[in-house]
């Protein structure tokens, strides 16, 4: 059974809510949660086995901004665009991560280890500028210390 | 003799070094350490609070080596006196910085339930009638009456009633929901269960934001605390009883869409579908989710229903100016000295929120402008800072308050640059459903790109003004609708600048 298989086949997954109707948001979260993306090549697999199209599944994949049709680095670095940040020149934090990591928005460093991202808003903004790496936030980061917040993270 | 310290688990204080005190300090062996919420004042944190014989006595910005001062007591501040603290009105975030979010009962202890126990005690007409008079509005950004959706949701009659909340605070320089869902979680529960029991839901969920993990963990656990002390679940106590006393609640966590904040795409979001705006009506209340009756309001709205129904609708409608009542969460940021929640009556000009609140600017900033009400949100100067802060006033400003941030730019701040980044974040952000803004922001982004490139031509900011106008007012919903305030006041205001 492929991995997605076993996914799709989890209680959880396969419970259909009130409406009686599979919840796809909800599966390609539990196949991110598990794999780290949703390759689109699955794509049928989820179709067949939720009882949607393939267009159905397409749709809600391609349109949520956090669902990954592609792996990302061991660490996700983002910087946020939020409007406190901006108000904060979070723009210098950004360059000085592209500088360092030597990416830009969206891309992965060569080891694997890091994907720079940007993020409209994570609610730190009395905090400002922001920068996210996983689920942990760092706040009043500078251009100065940005480099530093990277360290912990192999 | 061990002391007590009180240590903020909210996000912001963890971004600014909690967690690295609290683990220095957990070893230590006259020290028990307390998570609390956090009080907003986030300029302060990590604040390391003490008790003190008239209350709390709190240590700004501490660090690891100031642990033997704060246990000799020196140098404190008692937290009341803090003026930013006590110039407010705290009523929905009076227990912040106090209680320990998880607690039930630090939440009974301070105030938590009233407001369902008095609910519980009249009809679910009555309750409706309670919020109706409070004269409350959304506060989420749309301003509705609350009471007018609670009556639609309570008559219209079906088998089976939802009751959302729209957790997806995608206003960039908000925070005061993500604050109550990682602070005071039982106080949005409280809110949803007195909804429930008003129109008969048996049902409920709290659609939370990517962004926001903390907040989803522990809203997750709330939910667990409530109902093993029996308030949610099959045969709750806070159930509505003509539904058999059910009432259950479930966090969904969305995958990061600002447009599903509005209304009708969070709820096609949270039946797992692309999230894309619907034409209204229906209005949810009648026609929701799964097409059933769905009663879906802002977090912040559902967590001052408690006090209102502790207090009574007359107490909320006393408060504030004359279309708008109770109180608001100011979110002062930017370049401002103090960034911080600050919750007041409705009526605060908007220099006094920056000045008495804010700080004024931060060090070796000069004010440029302030943007209110998000990235929709329109921009003020100097001269529109004498503008009381209430739905009337900013209304007549062609503004709108949106959900309660306020950001202030400084004199370094590009408006040409800010103006083509608003104007990206609705492009990126737009869901396609109608034609003015899914072509609008993108042919309004690439105009800006140009003259952010130097190639702006002629007519450039006619043609912005006239694709702005289309778009305000022709497109399905407030994305579209609003997206041309900001970048066409920043024209307004520094035109010199878009040359």
């Amino acid at each position: 059974m492929s991995s997605i298989a076993h996914i799709l086949n989890r209680p959880d997954v396969l419970e259909r809510g009130e409406g009686r109707a599979p919840n796809i948001l909800k599966t390609l979260l539990a196949i991110q949660a598990e794999l780290g993306h949703v390759p689109p090549v699955s794509v049928p697999e989820i179709a067949g086995a939720l009882g949607v199209t393939d267009a159905q599944v397409a749709g809600v994949l391609f349109s949520y901004p956090d669902l990954r049709t592609k792996p990302a680095g061991r660490h996700v670095v983002r910087v946020c665009q939020g409007e406190s940040c901006v108000a904060n020149h979070c723009g210098r934090v950004l360059k000085e991560l592209e500088k360092k990591l030597g990416v830009g928005l969206g891309e992965t460093t060569r080891d694997g280890r890091f994907t720079l991202e940007k993020v409209y808003c994570v609610g730190n903004c009395a905090a400002s500028p922001t920068v996210t790496i996983g689920e942990d936030v760092y706040g009043r980061v500078s251009p100065a210390t940005a480099e530093a917040l990277l360290k912990d993270y192999r | 003799m061990t002391r007590r310290l009180y240590i903020p688990q909210d996000t912001s204080a963890r971004a600014v070094g909690a967690d690295r005190l609290a683990g220095a300090w957990e070893k230590e062996r006259e020290v028990e350490i307390i998570r609390t919420s956090s009080r907003g004042a986030f300029y302060l944190e990590p604040l390391v609070e003490t008790d003190g014989p008239r209350g709390r006595i709190g240590w700004p910005n501490a660090t690891e080596k100031d642990l033997p001062r704060i246990l000799r007591g020196e140098e404190g501040t008692p937290v009341a006196d803090i003026p930013f603290l006590a110039k407010q009105t705290r009523v929905t975030f009076a227990n912040a910085g106090v209680t320990r979010p998880l607690s039930l009962e630090d939440y009974r202890s301070h105030g938590g339930f009233v407001g369902l126990d008095a609910a519980l005690r009249q009809a679910p007409e009555k309750v409706v009638e309670e919020i109706t008079i409070s004269q409350l509005r959304g506060r989420g950004g749309a301003a509705f009456p609350v009471g007018r959706k609670w009556q639609a949701a309570q008559e219209t009659h079906a088998d089976r009633k939802y009751v959302v909340a729209n957790a997806d605070e995608g206003d960039a320089g908000t925070y005061c929901d993500r604050m109550v869902m990682e602070g005071e979680p039982f106080r949005l529960l409280e809110g949803m269960l007195i909804a429930a029991y008003a129109i008969g839901a048996t049902k409920g969920y709290i659609y939370c934001r990517h962004e926001y993990p903390a907040a989803a963990r522990t809203l997750r656990e709330a939910i667990k605390v409530l109902t093993e002390a029996g308030y949610l679940g099959e045969d709750a106590l806070g159930g509505n009883a003509r539904a058999g006393g059910r009432f259950t609640l479930e966090v969904f966590v969305g995958a990061g869409s600002y447009v599903c904040g509005e209304e009708t795409a969070l709820l096609q979001s949270l039946e797992g579908k692309r999230g894309v705006v619907q034409p209204k009506p229906p209005y949810p209340a009648v026609s929701g989710l799964h097409g059933k009756p769905t009663l879906i309001s802002n977090v912040l709205t559902f967590a001052t229903v408690p006090s209102i129904l502790a207090r009574g609708g007359a107490w909320h409608a006393a408060l504030g100016t004359e279309h708008s009542k109770g109180t608001i969460a100011l979110q002062i940021g930017g370049r401002v000295k103090q960034p911080g929640l600050a919750e007041v009556p409705f009526g605060l000009t908007l220099d006094a929120a920056i000045e008495e609140f804010g700080g004024g600017m931060a060090t070796g900033a000069r004010f440029k402008a302030v943007q209110v009400g998000g990235p929709l949100g329109s921009l003020f100067t100097k001269a529109g800072l004498k503008t009381r802060i209430c739905y009337d006033e900013f209304a007549r400003a062609g503004a709108i308050l949106g959900h309660g941030g306020i950001v202030v730019f400084d004199q370094e701040t590009d408006m040409v640059e800010l103006a083509r980044h608003f104007m990206a974040f609705t492009a990126d952000e737009s869901c396609g459903a109608c034609t003015p803004c899914r072509i609008g922001s993108v042919r309004a982004r690439e105009i800006l790109e140009g003259i952010v490139q130097g190639r702006g031509r002629p007519g450039d900011l006619e043609l912005l003004a006239d694709l702005g106008e289309t778009m305000k007012q022709a497109s399905l919903c407030a994305l579209g609708g609003r997206a041309p305030y900001p970048v066409l006041t920043a024209i307004e205001h520094f035109r010199k600048e878009f040359r």
